[in-house]
């Protein structure tokens, strides 16, 4: 009896010191430990995966390297992210042919992948034929910068890789460094390829081999990714290792929770807060609050110019005239954002040539009528106003106001609340008349925009629009390597997307980075995520 | 024991019996999921430069490029070799995803089915024993409060109080602290697995992040519970058994629970059955707010977003989980109540 006694003492008494002991380890550990949480989750670890969310991107740029990255600049005194300044990454350095046909990328000696094996020229190669080659996302992101076969990737000896071109295309090397041309270890990679898959694109979805500054733990879709370090990375600034230990990602629906978890410090950074929440933790003044104008996004109202009455241009300019924008700016983002309304043009000229920039619009409802007038519908029509659900926390605010401000010329409104598979299929089949979206673009220059938003016959041509004269000098501009002709191509487009006003361009939405007020180093990125690499503690 | 194994037999008999109905469930979500608007397709190829190819891509890799005739075949022939297909969301096949996050269902629902029972059933005998006065008011009172505010917005109070003012609960995101380790998955319940790992300090752990979710939860299904108790025990403790055994001068508490309770039970296990199948699919607010990464906000993210394969299986799921509750509270009468019997 006593002997049970004493060794059941004995077990909880050991209990307690292992847990106590547990808890001095933990508590060690946490500051060494980034966590973040997001209201979306990871659902692969290769971003190439048709159907990779966001945050999938974002764990993919910890866990392997791609051959060049983007640096950063400040922008009003917020680091952001640098589309002019490309950095060697497992490049050591790279070069461009005098007639922008040629890059060769020369490895570092020192890159090494998770398993201690080597980088070599040929998993670059084996990478990259993947991306242009195997149905994954990355093929369309190359084809905007050229690349779209595997001849053009040459291995020139086992540390040296050349990329030709068959056009000079400015955005050649800015697209490899986007998410997609992740460099994988291809023998590691090729052991789990089958006939049907020769790419390994299933084993890759849920396994990493890469060479990236951290290894995944714990994978867990949907609820949570935990990566650990890896001490071996040297392609930090400068050439250092990641700060943190681990970095937990951890998906949190409710953007409540999210802001409580961060204000009590159980979380030190979270990017997708509701506008309110941000703005009453900021007043707060307990947190580091970073706001970035998303100055690679726009979101807009759009008009399908094919869809009678918007058809008529005076129609589209009657809208333009009628919307209460400060009134939308306020409700829909507490003014977080930089607006892309009430500019003044002097003489009517656009004031640069890049894009998106705030458009000489204003809420003006005597100018609206005179418009609705001039296009022979004095006395207004009905049509309906469309969102997605996901977009419900802003969006709704935003309709409400526009029925109530175009009811005032006459336009009656019907309010259409649409779940997101919805909207992007009827948007696809071009058959929304009126609705708000918002775009992207993960290489903001003003080619791009007009190219992928604004021409074709596409999905993302939200508005429909079919302007031979936009089309051409877009496509153009593409290829023109002098920057004075480039700006005066992109003043022209500007001059013709005000005169067709196909679409309205509304503000770009602030990045709200709330974290603790020890972390430090956060960058806004092309991708609109956190970049884990970025941060550390102080 | 020859009576346990008629009950088993007729369970079983039963059980097959409601095989047709499963069938039907699946062909009709099938059908649904593809009659609704909104292509998943198109959805999924939402990256900045996905086009018609990369739809085209989804669309097979999905197989919505055959005839909806042979996608039904293939689906059915999938669901007898035991695959419900995958996940564009997660990326997993659903029957992995399922077997994951159904134990965290049910263990919330368990629990906090058992919370309710253990307040509902004494409220409403007290309610009933003294009806009219202070206590049955007060007890009406509790219910009304319970059912009027939305689980949502309890379990927001609940977090903000114990969370964020008083800092007694951890924070309310999982099952289990981020940082804890788990145990060796037994039975997917982790209050289970931490018992039978021995990890006390993990019990407790998961315990304190069950409990603020269960009782938002069982709050809301307190005010059904507690008024039937209280009406079937007014309709027992006003018939002639209890007034015979009042009469003879039998002990109260044997009057009220031997007696009154027995008979009145029968109607709050039904109940108790309908509120656990519901529980279980409808609390998605339950497990949106504290992040449990259960099966109804599965459910509700894949509709959103027109991904077929999780909404067909978990609507299986449910279906199959709603047969298995009815057959036990059909064999929870039996126990309760002798002259009942399944069949």
């Amino acid at each position: 009896m006593s002997v049970t006694g004493s060794r059941r003492l004995l077990t909880v008494v050991a209990s307690i010191a292992f847990s106590l002991a547990a808890g001095s380890v933990q508590a060690q550990t946490r500051s060494e430990t980034l966590r973040y949480v997001t209201g979306a989750s990871v659902n692969t670890l290769d971003p190439n995966i048709p159907g990779s969310t966001r945050e999938a991107f974002a764990v993919s740029l910890s866990t392997y390297d791609r051959l060049v990255s983007f640096g950063r600049k400040q922008l009003n005194g917020k680091w952001v992210f640098d589309l002019g300044k490309i950095t060697g990454e497992l490049a050591e350095s790279y070069e461009v042919s005098p007639d922008g046909l040629k890059m060769t990328f020369r490895l570092r000696k020192d890159a090494k992948f998770q398993d201690g094996t080597p980088v070599t020229a040929e998993d670059v190669k084996w990478s990259l034929d993947r991306v242009v080659t195997a149905p994954v996302l990355g093929k369309a992101q190359l084809l905007t910068g050229s690349m779209t076969s595997a001849d053009q990737f040459k291995v020139i000896d086992p540390l040296t890789i050349e990329v030709t071109l068959p056009k000079p295309d400015k955005l050649a090397l800015p697209n490899l460094a986007t998410v997609y041309p992740i460099i994988i270890n291809s023998k590691v990679a090729k052991a789990h390829a089958t006939a049907d898959d020769p790419w390994a694109l299933a084993w890759l979805k849920e396994n990493t081999a890469g060479s990236g500054a951290y290894k995944i733990e714990t994978f867990k879709p949907g609820e949570q990714v935990i990566m650990a370090r890896n001490a071996e990375w040297n392609r930090g600034t400068p050439d250092k290792s990641a700060f943190f230990k681990r970095v937990i990602v951890q998906s949190v629906p409710e953007p409540a929770t999210r802001a409580n978890l961060v204000e009590r410090g159980d979380a030190d950074i979270v990017v997708d807060l509701q506008a309110s929440d941000v703005q009453s933790l900021e007043a707060k003044g307990k947190l580091k609050v970073i706001s970035t104008p998303q100055y690679n996004s726009v979101t807009f109202v759009s008009m399908n110019n094919q869809i009678p009455p918007f058809d008529n241009v005076n129609v589209r300019r009657a809208i333009a005239f009628a919307l209460p924008y400060d009134d939308m700016f306020k409700a829909a983002l507490f003014g977080r954002g930089s607006p892309l309304f009430g500019a003044t043009w002097a003489d009517g000229k656009p004031t640069s040539g890049a894009y998106p920039i705030p458009q000489p619009v204003k809420l003006d409802l005597e100018k609206a009528k005179e418009y609705l007038k001039a296009a022979g519908m004095p006395d207004g029509f009905s049509t309906t106003f469309s969102f997605n659900v996901g977009q419900a926390s802003t969006a709704e605010p935003m309709a409400a106001l526009v029925k109530e401000s175009l009811a005032k010329i006459g336009i009656k409104i019907d309010i259409q609340k649409l779940p997101d598979a919805q909207m992007s299929t009827q948007i696809n089949e071009k058959k929304l008349p009126f609705f708000t979206e918002g775009i992207v673009a993960w290489l903001p220059s003003t080619d791009y925009f007009y190219r992928n938003f604004y021409t074709g016959n596409q999905r993302w041509n939200y508005s429909s629009i079919n302007n031979p004269e936009l089309a051409e000098i877009a496509q153009k501009a593409r290829f023109e390597p002098d920057a004075a002709k480039y700006e005066e191509d992109g003043v022209k487009l500007n001059a013709i997307h005000f005169s067709e006003i196909p679409q309205i361009p509304l503000w770009q939405p602030s990045q709200d980075a709330v974290m603790a007020s020890s972390v430090e180093g956060y960058t806004y990125q092309f991708h609109r995520q956190v970049d884990y690499r970025d941060l550390n503690r102080k | 024991m020859a009576a346990f194994g008629a009950t088993v037999i007729r369970a079983g008999r039963r059980f097959l019996s409601s095989l047709p109905a499963l069938f039907g469930v699946l062909v009709f979500t099938f059908l649904l999921m593809r009659v609704l608007p909104g292509d998943p397709a198109v959805f999924f190829a939402s990256g900045p430069n996905a086009g018609n190819e990369e739809i085209e891509v989804i669309r097979k890799q999905m197989g919505l490029n055959k005839p909806v005739p042979e996608q039904l075949m293939l689906y059915l022939y999938d669901v007898g070799s035991g695959n419900l297909g995958r996940s564009m969301m997660t990326g997993q096949l659903v029957t992995k995803d399922l077997r994951e996050r159904l134990p965290a269902s049910l263990e919330l629902t368990f629990t906090a089915l058992l919370i309710a029972l253990l307040s509902a059933v004494p409220l409403g005998v007290l309610a009933a024993l003294r009806p009219g006065s202070i206590i049955d008011h007060g007890v009406r009172f509790f219910c009304a409060l319970g059912v009027c505010v939305p689980t949502f917005v309890s379990g927001l109070l609940l977090i903000y109080v114990f969370y964020y003012l008083l800092g007694l609960a951890p924070d309310p995101t999982g099952r289990v602290d981020i940082f804890a380790s788990l145990p060796p998955r037994r039975t997917g319940f982790l209050l289970i697995d931490f018992l039978l790992a021995g990890d006390f300090d993990g019990w407790w752990a998961a315990f304190r992040q069950l409990i603020l979710p269960a009782l938002s939860m069982a709050l809301f299904v307190v005010a059904p519970l507690a008024r039937i108790t209280r009406a079937s025990m007014l309709v027992s403790l006003g018939s002639d058994f209890v007034r015979t055994a009042r009469s003879v001068g039998l002990p109260w508490w044997r009057v009220v629970v031997t007696y009154a309770l027995r008979n009145a039970i029968l109607p709050v296990i039904t109940i108790a059955g309908i509120v656990f199948s519901t529980m279980l699919g409808a609390n998605v607010l339950v497990e949106k707010v504290f992040s449990w990464p259960g099966v109804a906000s599965y459910a509700l993210d894949a509709l959103l977003s027109s991904d077929y394969a999780p909404v067909q299986g978990f609507v299986l799921l449910m279906a199959t989980v709603f047969v298995i509750v009815n057959l036990l509270v059909d064999i929870l009468y039996g126990i309760a109540d002798p002259r009942v019997t399944i069949g």
